[in-house]
């Protein structure tokens, strides 16, 4: 199994797609940290969170305005506050990374055939997919860690130390968003299995957090439900609400759900795969 | 006694209602090169795919060097091609050998040169796949298929859309892992003049089912001309040839049939000495088919 990993680092660190992966990461991070405006800042409406930045008049004319000079003066002026945490906060967008890995790690082989060469090998269904699960959520966990640390990083170099929370802050935050990170990698994993072709792949997975939000939305509305507190469940809520000190049960409650799909999605992925014909 | 490399028992593979594998039966020993003789469909790649567990068996069973239990262990010992080759094409054929000897724990990385080396692509080692011709992208999917140095080599079509000379170069290449390695090999393909020139074995499957299995000599037999004698005093029969016709060059079938390779435009007298000698001939006649008209005939039976 460990070289099964091995291999498909070395394919990986030889492609261009982790690199162009890495530079999103960073440029991104680094737009954010200039503009000192990372996606989340204050505009999430969930009830376990604090708002990072809380004067309304100052995120009105943040949103008013088109320009990143603009908006990086009007929250100097505010003063200080962790503007790293927020980032974390925007972390949701990871997801489209993960999607860049998993279709990087596992649906090319699938979908080139090249899995055929590995499979009719000695290297059993079980093997094979636990290497590629294991590559999957180490590769997340190391862009992850490289957009944390690096949001955390450039923070510091563009906006000072009042603008940060501290790396040990960092830590722990980036510690409570991983295991919601694995869960929804193994859905992708799960999907990457199920579906084998890039291009199926691709219009399943791209749109699919949307449709979840949406679809959450409209049946807390047909059924007159908290829509909030649904919300609250969904991924991209989650890693927003963990950044804003969430309490303890809400941590718990994602924990359990994270290990919840990271179990589902890869039973029913793994089952899936072991019946199916490799072309 | 010959070592088994592979032995199916009535192997069976199912897709709904269709079946692509029916009750199939082969045996494949030490040093063969086993030609696998089918029409496109006939289920040459569902009986890899099968051998090779890139799909499930529906019924029946498989050995792979004597052993039915410890698959993942018997298939460190071989090496395939299915159906069309397959690589990373951002990669280059030494970087896509990497990955696999990689994956296959193979430390010595002369290992990759020797089997680039072994199908002539090592002027073309830093060249990416996605730019190989058909001709080389067949030869880096047997340089794969001989990476781990198996026992065992099983490829599907791998002279399929090459050139003359493509398809000359793969022979060799065969022949001589045959002849130097004593690797067995199972070959498909659908051009039964190509794998004749290539296996010594052959196994002619057709609608999923094996529906005949011999060796080179048999085959050569079955096609070579001939006049066949239906005789019920065969014994005496192949007397009569030796003394009065001279002869030993033909063959006993069964209790009812000699086939007789000499005097193949002289059938009559053939027939008169045996008359004259008391021999009550059944029937008298010629016979002897193309590759092509053999295998055409197979078919039909089969389908009858």
């Amino acid at each position: 199994m460990l070289n099964i990993i091995k291999a498909d680092l070395y394919r990986i660190f030889k492609g261009k797609a982790i690199y162009v992966a890495i530079i999103i990461i960073l440029v991104l991070a680094s737009v954010s940290c200039f503009s000192m405006s990372p996606g989340h800042i204050g505009i999430n409406t969930s009830f376990e969170e604090q708002p990072l930045v809380q004067d309304e008049e100052l995120l009105n004319k943040v949103y008013e305005t088109d320009s990143i000079l603009e908006t990086r003066k009007l929250m100097k002026e505010y003063g200080a506050y962790p503007l790293d945490k927020g980032q974390l906060g925007a972390n949701a967008n990871l997801y489209y990374i993960f999607i860049i890995i998993v279709v990087t790690v596992l649906v090319t082989d699938l979908s080139n055939s090249t899995a055929k060469n590995t499979l009719s090998s000695a290297i059993s269904r079980k093997k094979y997919y636990l290497s590629k699960l294991i590559t999957c959520i180490g590769l997340g966990t190391f862009l992850v860690l490289i957009n944390n640390y690096g949001s955390y990083l450039i923070n510091l170099i563009m906006n000072g130390r009042e603008f940060s929370a501290g790396l040990l802050e960092i830590m722990k935050l980036t510690i409570l968003q991983l295991p919601c990170f694995y869960g929804i990698i193994s859905l992708l994993v799960c999907i990457g299995f199920c579906f084998r072709k890039t291009g199926t792949f691709n219009s399943i997975t791209i749109p699919l957090i949307i449709v979840v939000q949406l679809i959450l939305t409209g049946i807390s509305t047909l059924f007159h439900l908290d829509t909030t507190n649904i919300l609250n469940y969904e991924f991209q809520y989650i890693i927003g609400n963990l950044i804003a000190n969430p309490s303890n049960t809400y941590i718990l409650q994602t924990l359990v759900l994270a290990i919840f799909y990271i179990i589902v999605f890869n039973v029913i992925g793994y089952r899936v795969f072991r019946k199916t014909e490799i072309k | 006694m010959q070592e088994i490399v592979l032995q199916t028992n009535n192997l069976t593979k199912k897709y709904k209602d269709f079946i692509a594998l029916d009750h199939a039966n082969i045996t494949i020993h030490k040093g063969d090169i086993y030609g696998l003789i089918g029409r496109n469909g006939a289920g040459k790649t569902t009986l890899m795919k099968t051998i090779t567990t890139l799909t499930t068996k529906t019924g029946g069973s498989f050995s792979l060097f004597g052993s039915e239990e410890e698959l993942t262990e018997s298939k460190r010992r071989i090496g395939c091609l299915i159906e069309s080759p397959a690589f990373f094409d951002n990669l280059t054929a030494y970087q896509n050998l990497k990955y696999y000897s990689i994956q296959k724990g193979i430390v010595d990385e002369k290992q990759i040169a020797k089997v680039l080396k072994t199908v002539d692509l090592s002027k073309e080692k830093n060249k990416k796949f996605k730019k190989f011709s058909l001709g080389m992208k067949q030869r880096l999917g047997i340089a794969l298929a001989i990476l781990d140095n198996p026992d065992f080599i099983i490829l599907d079509e791998p002279i399929n859309g090459l050139d003359p000379i493509g398809i000359k170069e793969i022979r060799d290449t065969l022949k001589r892992l045959n002849e130097e390695e004593k690797i067995t090999i199972l070959i498909s393909s659908h051009i039964l003049s190509e794998l004749y020139l290539i296996a010594n074995h052959f196994c002619f499957i057709d609608k999923g089912r094996i529906i005949k299995d011999l060796s080179k000599e048999e085959l050569d037999l079955e096609c070579s001309k001939c006049i066949v004698i239906k005789t019920k005093d065969v014994k005496k029969g192949t007397v009569v040839l030796e003394k009065e016709l001279s002869t030993t060059n033909y063959k006993v079938i069964d209790d009812t049939e000699i086939r007789l390779y000499d005097y193949l435009e002289n059938s009559a007298k053939v027939n008169k000495t045996l008359l004259n000698n008391n021999i009550e001939v059944m029937g008298i006649y010629e016979s002897g088919i193309s590759l092509e008209d053999y295998f055409n005939s197979l078919i039909k039976d089969g389908d009858e």
